[in-house]
């Protein structure tokens, strides 16, 4: 044949032949390095190891919150074609139980990657553990279980979507209940199943640590019955109740009412799970009549049994009228407290230096915080005395003119009865590893010594005996004496005092001589009876009787001498002289906190804004990125986005302003 | 025949230098093949199915080895029209896979007649073009050959099996330009497919590949209404093509644009094409070692055993073992040329450079998409991919050189 076309043929081979060749030699020697870490980036990803979140358990090692390791399965869509979304419909009706029609249907409806089944139990997980198809996937998907459902849930939180805790002291400990997250290098097939996983390239995650809470289940399931009990009885928006160890400031129980179920959250209302306890603050009324009393005691500037002139139950000051429920001409000091009267009170704390009365009521910790392990706290709002006006004092002195939420509250009255010891409010015991390792036991923190041992010893006995013969009367029960405190106050609506909304509470101690328990017990606008004697006392009474019931012994004791360790507590009595100004003004400053508001900021979360200057409301809402509208001027009173809520995208906060001041109005 | 008894040495009878690269390429192929289905769970009996047909086709190899020469010439006709009527059943009754209709199902194993026709056509052509009274410079017998080309091109088209009538093309070409069709002949042939390539680029290609066509026609100075005709036949060629593309179906369309830039769309047409090159180029010099490609074992690019098989090689056995691999090719492509050369009868002559025209056409598509210079056309690597029909009419095409090799002798 011709030769010159077989050379022209063996010529294209040969080029060929070079051609493959050098583009070889191009990517198998000069690129390999390249390619050899193109494939491994793409064979290999990291994987992070979810870490287990820690347990919450009660002061008795009861298990309150703990995870369950449901697995969600997924299919990629783009991945999967209808042969593969058959196959696995099929698989997965076997399993679930469902028909293949309701898997196929919601794939139809679907893009992307599909959640097939949403948080599966294990015991079914695992009957798919060796199934594939193209495009499935599955990914550890906890579930935080929390035991008894709705008991404690305000103290405990709950964890939203993204595993993301919400509130609670789930939310307050997330750091050390969250743990740490492991990092594994994992070699990955095309289809991103794992193969092999890399040894050295892995590390463990590191399980987060438990909690141990003060409360106590027992306690925190009567006092939740209780309240809803009162509720269902006495009518109301809602109730709270602490109870709490005034020796050492353990929170045994905190209950909201109505509440929510943690586990299933998404069914309730922002309302229903707010702490109110904690974020929420309302105008004491009668209860705080104890701290006026308690700091003219300590300041000696009365006795038992001097008469008060109460004015028949009219009092005018300024451009108002104080009256009183139970008119009387004269009132000892000792039955004042007793028939709680407004006058009465209001006169004696006319004694009092503005600065003092200021002083013991910062020493209570009134407009501070508590700093109790819980989101969201606010810290209530306090005047300062160059901002009293002439009557302030007389109306601070029953309860008004001043916000405080109900842990404040408690927290003082346990420093009222204690002996005099301000301490902190506890919500955990300890801090444990998953190994049993203890991390920290937390101790009980004094912060302050508020008023003298006697002070708090005669707080004891007029408490008492305003439960024994005054308008605490409902709250008495057999075998243990109590004291305490009823307090009815008008809630302020649209800036006036509402003649048929209250806020009906009481606060009471047992036993009377050594208390080992307060219980504040709170009812927002009850409907069948407005007074705290008539409708917190009761609850109280209750609750009192059955914990008491419960743990008999420990309540009879014989009151032992009150052993309270003042080391590191601050006398504040001490050179505190009523005409020495300054001294009084330096102690002042003691208990001042500085004055820029120090408002704990969690990204997403609303803050508690309630009481903030409005410009300093502003500032923080403009660093969360939320957009505001404001009405009126002073300070804020009112928030359209809760605190502890999570802030969405393009959200408006309204924010509610006034000049806080109680003028014109007649009280109670 | 004679007394006249020459003993002839076993050389002389079969060409071991054309044999031994051959079983060596299925050894190989055998190895990847193991290499990328053992770990796979809907493949993993590919390895058992690839040696059951080794066996056979090695059987089938000896068989037409052995068979007398004039049986291929004589088979022709009845093979082309065979392959046809294949090719029409196949359109009507075949089984889908990945978006063509190439296959015939019979029962256990599937067949391909387009394997099947190349073969025929090459011996259809050849008996054709080798008629006593053939003249290639005639322009009925250059259209006469096309169309006996283009029959089975058309259908495998209809399939539609783009890379089976590439080697179609290539075959053709080949076939005319052995038996010495003229530098203008060339010329008229190439053209349409050279005005087909360029438009796909877009209307400028196209114009500017038209005017080179006009270039070429003033060169050679025919007369005007000869070259005019051609001058048309490549505008028709060109709207033709454009038809063409925009009637495949969208993969395919994807997958010849992806060739222009695979790294446009890395996560749908050109994924094949980046993983290959990915494959390859991690293998380095000497490669990860048998069965430790992890391209190839974390399954990166699917069906690697028919396709992407080179990818195999190139990953686990490097830049030593594709170079070896490669050159085993060239030892047999330069037998067969060798072969065709001293075919004293030209129809075998004709029909060893046609096998020659399909395996090199296999061979550099099949690896030139997998290190990327070529598109993404799936079409197997002869003796080394997965796949019972292409290894058997490979073989028996095999078995057709070295009956040739064995007769070249006898033929005057």
């Amino acid at each position: 044949m011709n030769s010159s076309r077989t050379i022209l043929i063996i010529i294209i081979v040969f080029i060929a032949f070079s051609l493959l060749i050098a583009k070889l030699f191009d990517i198998q020697i000069l690129k390999s390095e390249e390619l050899k870490y193109f494939a491994q980036q793409q064979q290999t990803k990291i994987e992070s190891i979810k870490a287990e979140r820690g347990f919450i358990y009660d002061r008795n090692n009861n298990v309150l919150v703990f995870n369950r390791n449901d697995i969600s399965f997924y299919l990629d869509l783009r991945m999967a074609n209808m042969e593969t979304r058959k196959k696995v419909a099929a698989k997965f009706a076997s399993v679930f139980g469902k028909s293949e029609k309701y898997y196929l249907n919601r794939m139809q409806e679907d893009k992307g990657n599909h959640c097939i089944e949403k948080k599966a139990p294990s015991e079914k997980a695992i009957l798919l553990k060796n199934f594939t198809a193209e495009g499935f996937f599955y990914e550890e998907d906890p579930t935080r279980i929390y035991q008894y459902n709705s008991v404690a849930s305000h103290v405990l939180g709950y964890m939203g979507p993204d595993f993301t805790a919400m509130s609670g002291v789930d939310n307050y400990l997330n750091l050390s209940l969250k743990g740490r997250d492991g990092i594994r290098l994992v070699e990955k097939d095309a289809r991103n199943r794992m193969i092999t996983i890399s040894e050295q390239e892995t590390r463990p995650a590191e399980p987060g640590n438990n909690i141990y809470l003060t409360i106590n289940k027992t306690y925190q399931s009567i006092l939740e019955e209780e309240l809803r009990n009162g509720i269902n009885h006495f009518g109301g928006a809602s109730a709270i109740g602490i109870l709490m160890n005034p020796n050492n400031g353990e929170i045994l129980a905190l209950a909201n009412m109505s509440d929510y179920n943690p586990n299933r959250y998404w069914e309730f209302s922002d309302d229903d799970r707010r702490n109110k306890a904690v974020t929420d603050t309302y105008e004491p009324g009668s209860t705080f009549k104890s701290f006026t009393l308690a700091a003219l005691y300590d300041q000696k500037l009365c006795e038992d049994d001097e008469l008060i002139f109460v004015e028949n139950g009219r009092y005018r000051i300024g451009n108002s009228y104080i009256t009183d429920t139970h008119p009387s001409n004269y009132l000892t000091v000792r039955e004042i407290l007793q028939h709680s009267s407004n006058i009465g009170i209001a006169k004696l704390s006319q004694r009092l230096d503005n600065e003092l009365f200021y002083k013991y009521l910062r020493g209570f910790g009134f407009g501070n915080y508590t700093s109790i392990e819980l989101p969201s706290e606010t810290k209530g709002f306090l005047k300062k005395p160059n901002d009293w006006k002439g009557t302030t004092k007389a109306y601070l002195s029953f309860g008004y003119e001043i916000s405080v939420s109900p842990i404040q509250l408690i927290t003082a009255y346990c420093a009222l009865v204690n002996g005099g010891i301000l301490y902190k409010p506890q919500l955990v015991k300890k801090e444990v590893r998953k190994n049993g390792e203890l991390v920290k036991e937390i101790q009980p923190k004094q912060i302050r010594r508020v008023i003298s041992e006697q002070t708090s010893a005669k707080m004891r006995d007029l408490l008492t005996n305003a439960v024994e013969k005054g308008t605490g009367k409902n709250a008495k029960i057999k075998f243990v004496s109590i004291g305490g405190k009823t307090g009815t106050s008008q809630k302020l609506i649209d800036k006036k005092y509402s003649k048929v909304e209250y806020n009906a509470s009481f606060i009471g101690f047992f036993p009377a001589e050594n208390p080992k328990l307060v219980c504040y017990i709170h009812v927002n606008s009850p409907k069948t009876a407005k007074y705290g004697g008539a409708v917190a006392a009761p609850i109280f009474k209750t609750i009192a009787e059955k914990i008491v019931n419960n743990d008999l012994q420990y309540f009879q004791q014989q009151p032992a001498d009150l052993q309270i360790d003042i080391a590191g507590a601050q006398p504040i009595k001490e050179n505190s002289n009523n005409d020495n100004h300054s001294t009084v003004l330096a102690s002042v400053q003691n208990f001042e906190q500085p004055s820029n508001h120090t408002v704990r900021l969690l990204p997403g979360i609303m803050p508690n804004l309630t009481h903030l200057p409005i410009k300093d409301a502003l500032a923080l809402l403009n660093k969360l990125g939320v957009k505001h509208t404001v009405q009126g001027s002073g300070k804020v009173i009112q928030q359209s986005i809760l605190p502890g809520e999570k802030i969405r995208k393009g959200m408006t906060c309204k924010l509610e302003c006034q000049d806080v001041s109680v003028t014109g109005t007649v009280i109670y | 025949m004679s007394a006249l008894r020459i003993d002839y040495k076993i050389e002389d009878l079969f060409d071991f230098k054309l044999f031994l690269p051959v079983l060596a390429l299925i050894g190989i192929g055998l190895a990847a093949i193991y290499s990328s289905t053992v770990n796979h769970p809907t493949a993993s009996g590919n390895f058992e199915k690839q040696v059951i047909f080794t066996i056979i086709s090695i059987i089938l190899f000896f068989t037409v080895y052995s068979i007398p020469t004039n049986f291929f010439r004589m088979a022709a006709v009845p093979a082309y029209l065979l392959s046809i009527f294949l090719l029409v059943i196949v359109l009507v009754a075949g089984k889908q896979v990945s978006g063509a209709k190439s296959w015939l199902d019979l029962g256990a194993f599937g067949f391909q007649p387009s394997e099947f026709a190349k073969l025929a056509a090459i011996l259809a052509i050849s008996a054709f073009l080798s008629r006593t009274n053939s003249n290639i410079e005639n322009f009925k017998d250059i259209i006469y050959t096309l169309t006996i080309g283009f029959i089975p091109v058309g259908l495998i088209l209809l399939e539609p099996d783009m890379g089976s009538s590439f080697v179609f093309f290539g075959l053709i070409l080949c076939l005319l330009f052995w038996k010495g069709i003229s530098l203008f002949g060339l010329f008229v042939v190439l053209s349409p497919a050279f005005i087909a390539v360029s438009s796909l680029f877009g209307m400028y290609y196209f114009l500017g590949g038209l005017s080179l066509v006009l270039l070429g026609l003033l060169f050679f100075r025919k007369d005007i209404f000869f070259s005019g005709s051609i001058f048309a036949l490549n505008i028709a060629a060109g709207f033709f093509t454009d038809y063409v593309f925009k009637a495949l179906s969208p993969h395919q369309q994807k997958r010849i644009l992806s060739f222009m830039d695979p790294y446009a769309d890395p996560l749908g047409a050109g994924y094949n094409a980046i993983q290959a090159k990915v494959a390859i180029g991690s293998g380095g010099l000497f490669g990860k070692g048998f069965l430790q490609g992890n391209q190839t074992q974390l399954q990166f690019i699917p069906e690697q055993w028919t396709d992407f098989i080179f990818c195999v090689i190139g990953e686990e056995f490097g830049f030593i073992g594709s170079v070896i691999t490669i050159i085993f090719f060239i030892i047999i492509f330069y037998r067969i040329i060798k072969i065709a050369y001293s075919a004293k009868d030209e129809f075998l002559s004709l029909v060893s450079i046609g096998i020659l025209a399909v395996y090199f056409i296999h061979w550099i598509i099949n690896i030139g998409m997998s290190v990327g210079i070529m598109p993404v056309i799936g079409i197997p690597l002869p003796f080394v991919s997965y796949g019972g029909s292409s290894l058997l009419v490979n073989m028996i095409m095999l078995g057709i050189i070295l009956n040739v090799f064995r007769t070249r002798k006898y033929y005057t």
